[in-house]
Order: C-alpha cells, then structure tokens, then sequence
C-alpha cells in the first residue's frame, strides 16, 4: 500500500518535471534571473554607497557584513525560490482544474498528499539549479570566496528550510483552487515577503510593527540563516533556536495544506467546482 | 466574389538565420494546402466548400478574408482584390472563422459586440440598433447582458454569427458554422443561414457534412488536396453518377468471383475488407432490379449476403466517386 | 465612403472602444487591477528605499548626494518610476497583451474588422497609460506625503522630455508588439527586456555606476534622457549631460524609434499574414 502510493508521488514528480522541461524559456529565465536581479540591486547599492566610506561602514553596522553583493544575491535567491515554490504547485493545480484533469486525478485511489506534495519534488530541482547559479555568480562575477564548511552548513540550512516552504506552497495552491487564479495571487504575497522578509535589507531597519510581521514568516529566518552562514561565518550551533522555529513551522503549514486541501475537496464536491473555471 | 488560380504553399520547419547566412540551401518541407483553386461565387448565393480534413477549405477561407496572403494567384472580394487593398475587403464582408472561442468570455454579449462594432467601423448613431437588430437576428435579446462565459456552446456560435452580421455585409464567410453543435442548435444555425440568403446576402461556406452542404448550398466546389474536384449544384453533382441508389452490401466470401458477378448488374464504387466480411458500395438505377440479382449473383459464387442496405444517392457518393475515398477517413 | 477626416474619426472611436474594452475586463479582476497599479510600489519601490535607508548616514543618503547629486532617495527612485511606468506599459499592457488576445482567440476577429492594425496597438496603448496613470498619482501621493518628497516646479521642463520620451517608446512599443506576434513564448523575453530597459535607463540607480559598456546601452535609450531631465528640474540633481544636448538626444531618438517601430510592425503583419499565424497559438 505504501509502495503503491510512493509511486503515484513519483509519478506526480516525473510527469511535472516533465511539464517543466517542454517549458522553452523556462530554463533561460533560471540561468538570467538568478543573476541579473541581484545584479540590479549590487548596482543600486553602489549608488547609494558612491564610495562614501561613511556609507559604506552604515550598512555594515546594520546587516552585520561587508559582502554588499553576497547579502543581497543571498536575499534575492530566497525571493526565487520561494517564487518557484509558488508557481509550481499554484499553476500546476490551476492548470488541472482548468483542463478538468484535476477531476481526473481525484478520480484515482491515490492519496491527496501525494498529489499535492508530489510535484513540489520536481520543483526542488529549479531551486537547487537556482543556488548554484547564484554560487558561480557570486565566486566568479563578485569575488565572494566561502569556505566548503560554511557551504555545506547553508545546504543543512536549505534542507531544513524545505518543509516550512512546500508547506507555504502547499497551502498557496490550495488558496489557488478557491480563488480560481494564479497569478493575482502569487504578486500579492511575493510582494508581502519582499516588503517585510529582508530581501534587500536586514529587518533592523524596519519599524516595529513590521518586524514583528516579518518575525512571523519562515522566509525571513531562512535568509538571516543563510546570511549567517554564509557571510559572517556563524555556526550551525548558533542557530538552533532559528533552525527549531523553520522546522517546527515546517511541519505545522505541512499539516495545515493537508487539512485545507481536503476541506478544498470537499467544498469543490458539494459545489461542483472542481472541472469549472 | 471569384478566385483565379489561388494557391497556398506552407513552409514547415524553420530557417535559422545562420543558414540564411551561409546561404545554405533551403531544406524546409514545402507544403501546398491550396492548389491552383478557382471558383466564382454569384451574388446571393450560398456556395459551399465541402471536404475531409485538411482539404484546404480554411486556407482558402482565411486567403479570402485577408488572413492569409496566396502564395500565387489572386482573389477578389466584390471586385476588389484581397491582395492589393485588404482594408477596403474587410469592410466588406463579416466572418466565423475561429469558432464559439474567440470572444471576450469576460464580458456581456451586448459589450462584445459594441467593442467589435467600433472596430468594424460603425458609426455611432447606428451601433445601438444594428446590435439590438443583430441581437435579434440570432435570438440573444433576452440573454444580452449575461457573461460569455455562462452561455452554452451553441448560443456562443450564435454570438460569433451576430458579430459577423455587425457591419450589414454583404457577403458572409462562415467556416464550418455547425461544427460542435447539438443537431438542434445545428438546425437553427442552418436556418439562420438560409434567412441571411433571402436578406440577399452572398453567403460562403465551408462544411464537411455532407447533408449540410446538400440542403443548403446552390453550389457545392468538392475540394481534395487543395484542388477543386468538382463544382456544381448538388442535384447536378449527385446526378454525375448515373445512379439512382446506393445499396451497401456485406458479404461473407472468400471467393474472388462475386464482385466481378456483381459488377455485371451495377457499378462497385468501392470495396473493402473488415471484420471478414467483404463490404461492398454499388451504384445502381434501381435497388428493386439490382438486389434479387445480386442474391443470385451471390449464391452462384458460392458467398451469403449479410446485410443489405439501400440508400439514396449523396454528395458522399459524388465524393466517393471522384476520389475513391469517403469523406470521414 | 467616408472623408477623411471621417476616417480619423472612427479610428479614434476604435482606441476609445479598446480601452474601454480593456478597463471593462480588469474590473472583473479587482486582484489584476491592484497588482498592476501596485505591484511596482511593493516589489520594486519599497524594498530599493528600504536598501537606501541600510546605507543612510544619519538620516542622510550620503553615498546618492555623491553619486547622483541628490539626496532624496525616495524623490529619485519615484520620478524613475515615472518613466518605469511607460516602459512597463509598452512591454506588458501593449506588447505582451498581444499574446493574451492570441490565447483567447480573440485577436483574430479583431484582425477581421476593416480598423487599421496600428489602431489596435494604441488602443492598447492607451488603456495602460489610464492604469500607469493612476500609479503614477498614487505613488506621488504617497511620496509627498509619507516621505516629504519635495518636487520643484521646475519640473514642467521636464514635461515635454516625458512625452518626447513617450512617443520613443511608443515605437519600443511596436517593436515589442511585432516580436510577441511572431515568437511563440514570449513571456520570458518580455519580462526580461522590460527589466533592463528600465534598469539601463537607470529607473533604480544612477547610470553611472555602470560598467563602461552598459553605459553605452543607457545613452542609447530614450528614457535615460527623460528620467535624469525629471531629476535634475524636479530634484537638483546633477545631470549627465547638458540639458540641451538631452533633449536633442529625446528629439532624435523619437524621430528614428517610432517610424522604426511602425514599419517593423507593418513588416511583422505581412510576414502573419503569409504564415497565417494569426489565429494559431
Ligand atoms: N499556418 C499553417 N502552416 C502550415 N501548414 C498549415 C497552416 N495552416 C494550415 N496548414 C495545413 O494546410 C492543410 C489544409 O488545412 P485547412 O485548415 O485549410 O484544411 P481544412 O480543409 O479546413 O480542414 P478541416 O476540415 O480539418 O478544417 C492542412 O494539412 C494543414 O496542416
Ligand atoms: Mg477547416
């Protein structure tokens, strides 16, 4: 029984991977994007710092690094990954209802678990494409030099990272089965996670209010982790209290896609929704 | 409305721009979907094109309706020459060429067609009426204001029908305008079209039924590869076979003998074997004459008929016919 | 047959017709509408002041007053916007709304009517401006109000470089509509263009700080022109060439862009036109 429910979530995996592939352009923007966004906001922070060493020793104090370009290439490939976390499931789930295959898919004795989580996995090969584009550009286009240690630790910090995003994912898509769009909704909470998450500037800066905000959302822990790691040489050690939180929320927004995926089940059963537009 | 000579040659594959620079010869598969199509169609007329798919029906529509430039050939729309002055022909002429889709799901059927008729150039003071009259023509007034996106299938083709009749054209190009359709909505759009010919319209279409274009058309062009295999009424078409009737035999034989007996009492239009059975098209003056003989014929090759079936002649048949081929294939 | 003058008439009333249309189907997506106003306020303006405030020396943007002559962060990157706001609607709300058409099956009816084809890019044309419109205000507002932005009044200088500057990209418009008819999956192209376009014209960061040959690039844009115009009337700022010669450089870019964009335009119709990829997507 379990063997045959792990092969429908491969199946799920390798027929999404596959979509993903017939995508043309798809892996032109995950070699361009990766490094031309961050690139964008190097540029900009030149011209805010113009060489003012004053400037220049203000960022430090606030972002606790020197490494203007490793923070926000760091900051920048959250906001990535996260945007393909969002738009995989999202459009694939959409797409389904739209094509009326979804009708199809729930057809099968297969486990909703499988069908929502399933493709997540063929999704987290952009992402791991994504940071190693973002490694090359920061090494060769940048100079950052990081030692293999300090790598190794940021993958710990990713894989731990993996199930608090699906599970905003998840949820996200499941949102997108009620709401009936994909698009609309992705901009509104990628703008959320860029105007409070620190993708460009460390949450010091923020009022209050908004830092509290901010406290509240995975992304934001992952990229101080990632920054810590990476940039000021922290240990693993040093954050385990953050890593306990990503975890923790982890598995609770896994828990939570679950149960609304099914309660979206069965709104769409008693509504009739599931084939409609 | 004539066509002298229109031909289409699609190019598949592509050219990269490198081959062009090194001036590579040009490998592209060429591709001729029209080939050489003349035709006249008479003002007031409804005049059909009817073929199997990819006969090359669309591309002549589309070259028609300025969509598409002919590769070689011209055409004129009342006159003017679809080539030359493609803006003078649109005003000229309404079309359904993509189907129910190709309207603004999002918006009420009376804000598609205000939108369309200021793009076909309908003044003002005229737009109201001619979209309450056109409205009405299909038999949308009552659903005017609902979304697209919440009508069925058949009152969307209806819809697409009305924009075509915005601008008052006098000629009418309608790409298979039943295809999708419930026989009932098909029956209403058929009649529809027969109501625009007493308007006076020249209506042109396309069709691969072969009722519709029989009860419909004043002529029929049968188009095959891209060619034109012939073009009359249908009356005048059926008769081309000098047949009266059509009996359909299966027969249960190995023997060679029976369709050379056969033969002697009718004309085999067609042969084939499925299911082990030998299924046979004859064209014949008279089915009373010709089935007691074909029993016989039958019996003294040493094989059983089946089943029998007489039918009367259709443009299927002319088909047939002149291609060897059925329609639906 | 109608004079001409009549013609122009109806030409208009087909723009109108467009945008309306337009404005008509985003009211059924409220969610469209906010992002397409706010979108670049939160996912661009915000996050570029809040990296401007990490290097803030006292309340004050040292490093730009260096580079850029100005030290109103929030001034600088809202008049940029301005002109963002233009470019977006040429690759988006004219450009890439071609592609849009194309999956509904709706450009070809469109293509059916006796309108001129350049009518429907400018009616296109001109419902992104009433949307890039409302931006634009809202974004002003809130600049003036939460950030104390300043603007001078020497800012109608300014003015006509922002229309010049419009015309220009205009025919970037066309250019853009042409390749989003021809090539099959345009998006990423699009977005991609649209991004450097706006980060060459230097919407988010002086040009200067470019690297030698992007610089080239940015003097080679209109909206380079027109955005340093908008802040050095507006903000003082330091501009990076004379004024004059800016201008000159507007003028002439418009001249050769739009006339550029129309006949590639015209070009890219013939070539759907012996295709016959009008309808096919
Ligand atoms: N734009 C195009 N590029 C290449 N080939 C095309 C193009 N449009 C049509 N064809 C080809 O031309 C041939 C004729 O197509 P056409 O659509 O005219 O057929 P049809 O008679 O309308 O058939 P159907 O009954 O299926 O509608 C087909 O083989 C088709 O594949
Ligand atoms: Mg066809």
């Amino acid at each position: 029984m379990l063997l045959l429910e792990l092969r429908a979530f491969g199946a799920a995996a390798v027929r999404e991977w596959r979509q993903l592939r017939r995508y043309p352009t798809f892996g032109l923007g995950l070699l361009f994007w990766p490094i031309v966004l961050p690139a964008m906001y190097v540029l900009q922070a030149r011209g805010y710092s113009g060489g003012d060493q004053r400037a220049i020793d203000a960022f430090a104090e606030r972002s606790g690094t020197n490494e203007i370009a490793g923070f926000l290439f760091i900051g920048w490939s959250m906001y990535m990954w996260l945007s393909i976390v969002l738009w995989g499931p999202g459009t694939l789930l959409r797409t389904e209802q739209v094509r009326g295959s979804l009708e199809a898919l729930f057809l099968t004795p297969a486990s909703r678990i499988g069908i929502l989580f399933g493709p997540a996995v063929a999704h987290l090969v952009p992402a791991l494409w994504m940071y190693v584009v973002v490694g090359i550009a920061l090494r060769f286009g940048f100079g950052l030099v990081v030692e293999p240690a300090a790598v190794l630790r940021a993958a710990v910090v990713i894989l731990l990272a993996v199930p608090a995003l699906y599970g905003m994912g998840a949820l996200f898509a499941t949102l997108v089965l009620r709401v009936g769009e994909v698009v609309g909704p992705i901009q509104v909470v990628r703008g959320v996670f860029t105007v409070l998450c620190g993708i460009t500037f460390p949450i010091v800066i923020l009022p209050d209010l908004a830092r509290s905000a901010a406290l509240a959302l995975p992304p934001t822990y992952i990229i101080a982790d990632l920054r810590a790691v990476l940039l000021t040489g922290a240990d693993l050690v040093d954050l385990v209290p953050d890593l306990a939180i990503l975890l923790g929320a982890g598995v609770v927004l896994c828990a939570l896609a679950a149960v609304a995926f099914r309660r979206a089940e069965a709104y769409a059963r008693r509504g009739g929704r599931l084939a409609q537009y | 409305m004539d066509a002298r000579a229109l031909t289409k040659v699609f190019e598949r594959g592509r050219r990269t721009w490198i081959q062009r620079l090194r001036r590579e010869p040009d490998h592209r598969e060429r591709f001729v979907a029209v080939d050489g199509i003349e035709l006249r169609v008479e003002q007031g007329e409804i005049f059909g094109m009817l073929g199997p798919n990819g006969a090359g029906k669309t591309t002549t529509m589309r070259i028609l309706a300025t969509l598409l430039l002919p590769t070689s050939g011209a055409a004129r729309v009342l006159g003017i020459d679809v080539r030359e002055q493609p803006r003078e022909v649109r005003r000229r002429f309404g079309a359904v060429l993509s189907g129910e889709r190709s309207l603004y799901w999002k918006l009420t059927a009376r804000e598609n067609l205000e939108y369309f008729a200021a793009l076909y150039h309908l003044p003002p003071r005229r737009t109201r009426e001619r979209i309450e009259s056109v409205l009405d023509a299909v038999k949308l007034t009552d659903r005017a204001d609902d979304y697209v996106e919440r009508y069925s299938m058949g009152m969307r083709q209806r819809l697409v029908l009305a924009r075509a009749l915005l601008p008052d054209p006098p000629l009418l190009l309608l790409d298979e305008p039943t295809v999708g359709l419930d026989p009932q909505a098909a029956r209403d759009m058929r009649e529809r079209v027969l109501e625009l010919r007493s308007e006076g319209k020249t209506v042109l279409l396309t069709t691969h039924y072969m009722e519709e274009a029989d009860q419909l058309c004043d002529r029929v062009a049968i188009i095959d590869h891209g060619r034109i295999v012939a073009l009359d009424t249908p009356t005048a078409l059926k008769r081309t076979i000098q047949a009266e009737e059509v009996v359909r035999l299966e027969i249960a034989a190995e023997a060679d003998g029976v369709v050379s007996r056969l033969s002697e009492n009718a004309q085999v239009a067609r042969q084939e074997r499925a299911d082990g059975l030998l299924h046979l098209t004859m064209h014949t003056v008279s089915a009373r004459d010709f089935v007691p003989r074909a029993f016989d014929a039958a019996r003294a090759a040493g094989a059983t008929i089946k089943h029998v079936e007489v039918v009367p002649v259709t443009l299927e048949d002319v088909f047939l016919a002149l291609t060897g081929r059925a329609l639906r294939e | 047959m109608a004079g001409r003058t009549g013609a122009w008439a109806l030409e208009a009333r087909a723009i109108v017709a467009i945008t309306r249309k337009d404005l008509r189907i985003l009211t059924r997506y409220p969610l469209e509408v906010f992002n397409q106003i706010g979108q670049p306020i939160y996912q661009f303006v915000i996050p570029s002041l809040l990296l401007g405030a990490t290097f803030a020396v006292g309340g004050r943007a040292v490093g730009l007053e260096e580079t850029a002559g100005t030290g109103d962060v929030a001034g600088f990157l809202i008049l940029g916007m301005l002109v963002a706001y233009l470019v977006g609607a040429a690759f988006w709300g004219i450009g890439y709304s071609f592609k849009r058409e194309m999956d509904q099956a709706t450009l070809e009816p469109a293509w059916l009517t006796p309108v001129a084809r350049e009518t429907l890019v400018l009616g296109r044309g001109l419902s992104a401006l009433v949307l890039s419109a409302i931006g634009i205000v809202l974004m002003l507002a809130i600049a003036v109000a939460l950030f104390g932005v300043r603007l001078s009044p020497a800012i109608v200088l300014a003015v006509p470089a922002f229309l010049l500057a419009a015309l220009a990209v205009l025919g970037v418009a066309f250019l853009i509509s042409s390749a989003v008819l021809l090539i099959k999956e345009p998006v990423f192209w699009v977005d991609a263009s649209d991004a450097l376009f706006a980060a060459a014209s230097g919407v988010m960061f002086p040009i200067t700080v470019l690297p030698g040959f992007l610089k080239l690039v940015s003097f080679a844009l209109p909206t380079t022109y027109a955005i340093d115009l908008l802040r050095v009337t507006g903000l003082g700022a330091r501009p990076l060439l004379d004024p004059v010669l800016q201008y000159a450089a507007l003028a002439m870019l418009a001249a050769i862009l739009l006339p550029l964009g129309r006949a590639v335009f015209a070009w890219a119709d013939r070539r759907l036109r012996e295709q016959g990829t009008v309808g096919q997507h």
